[in-house]
């Protein structure tokens, strides 16, 4: 059943458009005025500021919004349920959990040249990360299962207490490593998006685009997976395998997402939902799309962040303005979920 | 030999990490490091810096050069600096307004947390000084390093010099009086104390006092019932911004009881900088009141 009949093409068509309506936005807009000519023409500041610092930054966060919001349409599919997204269900906190132990121990080794550990450590916390979110998410689908069949309350649950554990076991960390590498660790964890190393957004941008080509491919079996275990068995899928490079891929794209800006959260809940209320359940719509509109929905958070600077002084982190429109989100989709509607 | 990694491998991992971690320890992790060029070599006489750290800030004044300044912290509460732009705080300058001012020079007070955002600026063609500033040495050493960057080294070597008498001088009264032990509270609560390394410590030390606090950390967060079994001879109340009554908070310390307390005046002195003279004068008299007068 698709409630709004749009056709995909028309669907996919809209997502690049919003993409690129809002890439073109962060580009423009910001809390210093530049003039597009004068950086075309070359000229300084507005060159450096317009390709040096907004573009990487736009890319920065196109790259984190498309991971986390296919990451979400993914983990929906396989838990059946709407609430699902990286960062509820605690992927998003071992990711934290992950690139914490991976700076904590950068401090400890590389003490002796901070800076240049520092600037080395961009991809050792990327694979930390990515491993933590594969772990959080192979235990919390492995708890969350109630004589042997997974339950998505329990899984979201053990979700929940498991992001509370990951929060605990960071703070430890911030207290015991030096206080300024616990600022910035902090101010990583809040979720900012930043000014990532040409390095560090490179190998992101590898590992986000593998990973949503992963789901793009298994986008297919997603729509069967969705209607439970036995009866995508039934229809020949092999459910262990499919999970699992399910699994593989969301860890991998939640993992990037957290190393790139940090705990950015309920990008994977709001967008999906939305898409799946305009173009309908069918995944291999759901995926593309999931991922074009959650780089421009991020995209956009960002450049409310930015513009934040204006009247505060400061830059609050998109991480910050996720929350608040999610947290509320979150709960009113759970009361629209109980009455069945 | 072919190394199988397997299931168990990453919770190894993690919990080797953790442990590295704890090994970790916050006195040595901060080594005195040199002073840092970043980006193109700055002009020989910088006319558009902006300053990154209030004690930066507060240097460059005394140096007389405040009005080649463009841009601040919103931490900044010199008088003449108070309507300068401001590009951000300590821990997350805006990169694009910084670059907004057409700086021609930087001034950084190295510090882990702003380093993506400097290493951007420095990487689009602006001049960094990066400074580290840990103890006293750093403070002298970034008067000249400043100075030397703004074109007016002999005003950077008079203010390190004057810097260092004032260190000498007070060394020199504190010498033949009684060490005091001291507690030096920063924060309230959570109780936060200045510790072995810390800026604070290094001033107390040569004003003739001594710090109750041991361990390995500049700042710790400290136990109520330790400080109460330090016993320290006088509180020295370093949390300016927070009301005075409440350090009574802390009355189980018996110093705190006895009103054995003295407050610092503002946050400023505390400011590894400039106001160095002043935080010496503060410390002397709070410690050695009978002697601190001249």
């Amino acid at each position: 059943m698709r409630p709004a009949g749009l056709r995909p093409g028309w669907a996919l068509a809209a997502g690049i458009a919003a993409l690129v309506a809002a890439f073109a936005l962060a580009l423009v807009l910001g809390p210093q005025p530049v003039s597009i000519r004068a950086a075309l023409a070359g000229a300084e500041p507005d060159r450096a500021i317009l390709f040096g610092l907004r573009l990487p930054r736009a890319a920065l966060g196109a790259l984190v919004g498309a991971a986390l919001a296919a990451a979400g349409v993914a983990l929906q599919a396989l838990l059946r349920n709407p609430l699902a997204d990286p960062f509820v269900l605690g992927v998003s906190g071992g990711a934290a959990l992950g690139g914490t132990a991976v700076l904590a121990a950068s401090a400890a080794i590389g003490a002796a040249t901070p800076l240049g550990a520092l600037a080395g450590s961009g991809s050792a916390v990327a694979i930390g990360a990515s491993a933590g979110a594969a772990a959080s998410t192979a235990l919390v689908f492995a708890l969350g299962r109630v004589g042997g069949r997974l339950v998505p309350e329990a899984a979201l649950l053990v979700g929940v207490v498991f992001n509370a554990f990951a929060a605990g076991v960071v703070t430890l960390v911030k207290v015991m490593v030096p206080p300024e590498q616990a600022a910035r660790m902090l101010y990583w964890l809040m979720g900012a998006l930043g000014y990532a190393s040409g390095g560090a957004l490179a190998a992101g941008a590898v590992l986000v685009t593998a990973s949503l080509a992963a789901l793009a491919v298994l986008s297919g079996q997603l729509n069967l997976l969705s209607l439970g275990d036995e009866e995508a068995a039934s229809l020949g899928v092999e459910v262990g395998r499919a999970r699992g490079a399910v699994f593989l891929a969301a860890s991998a794209a939640t993992g990037a997402a957290v190393a790139l800006a940090g705990m950015v959260g309920f990008v994977g809940l709001i967008v999906p939902h939305f898409l799946r209320r305009a173009f309908g359940p069918d995944h291999r719509l759901l995926v593309p799309a999931a991922a074009l509109f959650g780089a421009a929905f991020l995209l956009l958070a960002d450049l409310a962040a930015r513009l934040a600077f204006l009247s505060l002084g400061s830059e609050p982190p998109v991480g910050a303005l996720t929350a608040l429109a999610g947290g509320p989100f979150f709960l009113w989709l759970l009361r629209r979920t109980e009455r069945g509607g | 030999m072919r190394t199988v990694t397997r299931g168990p491998a990453v919770p190894a991992a993690f919990a080797a990490a953790l442990l590295t971690a704890l090994a970790a320890r916050a006195g040595e992790a901060a080594p005195r490091r040199p002073a840092e060029r970043l980006g193109p070599p700055p002009p020989p006489r910088p006319a558009r810096v902006v300053s990154l750290a209030p004690s930066l800030t507060d240097t460059v004044l005394a140096l007389g050069e405040g009005a080649r300044l463009v841009g601040v912290t919103r931490y900044d509460t010199a008088p003449a600096v108070k309507d300068l732009p401001r590009v951000g705080g300590f821990l997350d300058p805006s990169p694009e307004v910084v670059l907004g001012l057409r700086p021609d020079l930087v001034l950084w007070l190295t510090d882990a947390g702003a380093w993506p955002a400097v290493r951007r600026i420095a990487e689009l063609g602006v001049p960094v000084l990066a400074i580290p500033v840990v103890g006293v040495p750093d403070v002298l050493a970034s008067a000249r390093l400043v100075g030397e960057a703004l074109g007016a080294p002999e005003a950077g070597e008079r203010l390190a010099r004057s810097l260092g008498a004032a260190v000498a001088d007070a060394e020199r009264r504190a010498a033949s009086l009684p060490r005091r032990r001291v507690l030096i509270v920063i924060g309230r609560d959570p109780l936060v104390v200045a510790g072995p390394g810390s800026y604070p410590d290094a001033l107390l030390r040569i004003a003739g006092g001594e710090n109750v606090v041991r361990g390995d950390r500049p700042w710790p967060v400290y136990a109520l019932e330790r400080a109460v079994a330090d016993d320290p001879e006088l509180v020295l109340d370093a949390a300016v911004n927070e009301p005075p009554e409440t350090v009574l908070r802390l009355s189980a310390i018996p110093a705190v009881r006895a009103g054995r307390v003295v407050r610092l005046p503002d946050d400023r002195v505390l400011r590894p900088g400039p106001e160095l003279p002043r935080a010496l004068a503060e410390l002397l008299s709070a410690v050695h009141p009978e002697a601190a007068r001249p």
